[in-house]
């Protein structure tokens, strides 16, 4: 079958490319030849389907004339099989044929050819058609690297966009977590961050939308959720944050529904606040079922900057193996096929039936075969976060590096603030962080952040809880004691008037080693020292109830109350060889 | 989905009904129907008896017309369990008054 009469001429210098001409009948090839040739293309030619779909292969025409009826292979079938070989460019195919019928014609374009000429026809008709397909091509070329080039910049904002939204987590290989955007960029975001305090708050959060307008808020968004956590900020005040940035940000019609979990370094409670995203599922670490729900209590955030964080937060007393799940509307509102919805009941019956998988994958697996291969409308967030000790900083906090040489410390020209908090200051204002950034302003012991928190924190919670507050520690013994403590101090903070907590810092440095003193002073009524000293000697620390002060005496060079017992002062001793990170 | 516009006799309130999916699809129609009259001119309701289902970006369109109100609020009534739940989720009543 060694009939192809392929001849390839240069004819003039308005070049337009190689076309391909596909006829039984030598006359019509010669004729139709010779108009091309005058048209600028160099010819090349086929007898019938058959060989027609080889040259196409293996030559690429720019342009291919195919006649129907012919031995071996019609027309029709060669255009279905030359549409099938997926070339990279745009070919466009022109029926010659002298049927007039509409079934006929509408057959040459319905196989995928994209356009017909009867014949016989005139040159100037011929050139007509050729013109046209060329600007079809030529708007194809520029969608084609368009698209290209959107698709090139896409993928490299994304992985931008990952890199700075997620890269930062923590303890992504403990957490089981599910994240499939609808489009490329995912309006689902999902963060962890560990506090100075060594908590760790978890946020899952769903921008209105899918797709990069949905995204752009993920960035901001993640910026002000790491920093304040990692400068000790409350969650409501990191809410808050987050809501007053995107409200700045965000168009009206634009919000960010959010799951925020805060876990307690010490596993034994969790702080909690769901603005308007799907209940927030706790698991019994021993059973794996359902024990507690939190339902969502406050808009979403974004919308206005009206809301009292601290309000919508929830406290949640936890065992240490429990297990949380974080959701997104996505997965509730997952379709199948027959346009049904998977559904809140569907995500709880995979937890109660979940046998030895964990609920995690239960929900996977089930979502997956009920949607099979249905289209995703919405991006899918599932996270699964176990409240065990390996989720958390694995930090030493009793650094057992060599000391700094106090001998050399020199108190020469030391720098001292004061911040002192009164009356309704003490309800909602957290000076601990303040305080934090004052002393980082000067002495830039980033390394030592950690410590300096959890000193303040302690010395400044036992101020206010005992001594303004008068609360007893003692409350706290027990697991319902724990409960009232908290709902007693929430009382007595809602009604608070007067009083003061006072922190004063003075800081003294060399050229790489320092201390500072940290006196916190409150209005209480103090406790007698001696006793708690005696306590403290004979191993029964009750007014302490543990944890707090012992490991500030820790970290601490010297923890001295003042005899009335409403003035503590601390002295920490810092090196910059001691890397306290 | 189609959206559709009342006027009230006495020219103080507009309602707009939306039927089917209640989501991005309708934003065009939606946004139309209360451009249509001067910002901050009329009360607006939304109802919503014809809405099968409500997506974020619905609620989103929701601030929008709230905001577009003013001060004369925007009512969202009889909307079906799951839009209300919906609305639930989203402490919309904080925002809405919702019937």
């Amino acid at each position: 079958m060694n009939s192809v009469l392929s001849s390839i001429v240069t004819l003039n210098n308005d070049q337009k490319g190689l076309a391909l001409i596909v006829d039984d009948e030598l006359s019509n090839r010669v004729i139709l030849k010779s108009l091309l040739k005058k048209n600028g293309y160099d010819v090349i030619q086929a007898e019938n389907g058959a060989e027609a779909l080889r040259l196409c292969i293996d030559t690429r025409p720019d342009i291919v004339f195919m006649d129907i009826r012919m031995p071996v292979m019609d027309g029709y079938e060669a255009v279905k099989r030359i549409r099938e070989i997926d070339l990279p460019y745009f070919l466009p195919i022109i029926f010659l044929t002298a049927m007039t019928d509409e079934d006929a014609l509408s057959k040459c374009i319905d196989v995928g050819g994209d356009d017909f000429l009867t014949k016989p026809f005139s040159h100037a008709i011929l050139r007509s058609k050729i013109i046209s397909m060329e600007r079809i091509k030529a708007l194809h070329h520029r969608t084609n690297s368009l698209s290209g080039q959107l698709m090139k910049d896409q993928e490299m904002a994304e992985s931008v966009f990952s890199g700075a939204v997620l890269a930062n987590n923590v303890a992504e290989d403990k957490i089981d977590r599910l994240l499939k955007p609808a489009e490329l960029f995912s309006g689902d975001v999902f963060l962890t961050a560990y506090a100075p305090s060594q908590d760790m708050n978890v946020l899952l959060g769903d921008f209105t939308g899918h797709g990069l307008a949905a995204a752009i808020g993920a960035l901001p968004t993640s910026e002000v959720f790491r920093a304040m956590t990692n400068k000790g900020f409350n969650p409501a005040q990191i809410l808050a944050g987050i809501n007053r940035k995107l409200f700045t940000l965000l168009p009206t019609g634009m919000f960010f529904a959010t799951q925020f979990v805060s876990i307690s370094r010490d596993l034994d409670y969790v702080t909690i606040s769901n603005c308007g995203m799907p209940d927030i599922l706790i698991l019994d670490g021993m059973t794996g079922m359902i024990k507690e729900r939190v339902s969502s209590n406050s808009l979403p955030l974004g919308i206005t900057e009206d809301i009292d964080f601290q309000e919508t937060l929830v406290r949640i007393n936890i065992q240490p193996g429990d297990r949380f799940l974080l959701i997104s509307d996505g997965v509730s509102e997952a379709r199948n096929s027959l346009n049904e919805y998977f559904g809140q009941k569907r995500v709880e019956e995979a937890i109660t039936r979940k046998g030895e998988m964990t609920a995690f994958d239960s929900i996977v697996h089930s979502l997956k075969s009920f949607c099979q291969d249905a289209p995703q409308d919405d991006d899918i967030s599932l996270a699964e976060i176990p409240c065990t000790t390996d989720i958390l900083p694995d930090w030493d906090s009793r650094t057992t590096d060599p000391k700094p040489n106090k001998n050399e410390t020199s108190e020469e020209d030391p720098i001292e603030f004061t911040l002192k908090l009164t009356g309704k200051r003490l309800r909602d204002a957290d000076p601990v962080p303040l305080v934090i950034n004052q002393i980082q302003e000067i002495e830039g012991l980033s390394r030592h952040r950690r410590h300096l928190f959890t000193i303040l924190t302690e010395l400044y919670v036992n101020a206010l809880d005992h001594g303004v507050l008068r609360l007893s520690s003692e409350l706290k013994n027990s697991p319902e004691g724990f409960t009232k403590y908290f709902s007693a101090r929430q009382q007595r903070l809602a009604v608070l008037s007067d009083g003061f907590v006072s922190i004063s810092i003075t800081s003294y440095s060399s050229k790489d080693q320092g201390k500072i003193r940290i006196s916190v002073r409150d209005s209480g009524d103090g406790f007698d020292v001696s006793a708690y000293r005696n306590k403290v000697d004979v191993g029964c620390n009750r007014l302490f109830s543990g944890r707090g002060i012992k490991l500030v005496e820790e970290l601490c060079e010297s923890v001295i109350y003042q005899q009335s017992g409403n003035c503590v002062e601390a002295v920490y001793f810092w090196s910059k060889d001691v890397d306290a990170a | 989905m189609s959206v559709t516009v009342n006027e009230s006799q006495d020219k103080t309130e507009v309602t707009i009904n939306v039927r089917g999916r209640f989501d991005f699809s309708c934003h065009q129609d939606f946004m139309r129907a209360y451009k249509a009259y001067p910002k901050g001119d009329k009360r607006f309701v939304v109802d919503l008896k014809d809405t099968e289902y409500m997506d974020s970006s619905a609620m989103g369109m929701l601030l929008q017309i709230r905001e577009y109100s003013a001060q004369n609020g925007v009512l969202l009534q009889n909307g079906n369990d799951s839009v209300k739940e919906i609305l639930r989720i989203a402490n919309f009543d904080k925002l809405f008054t919702i019937t």
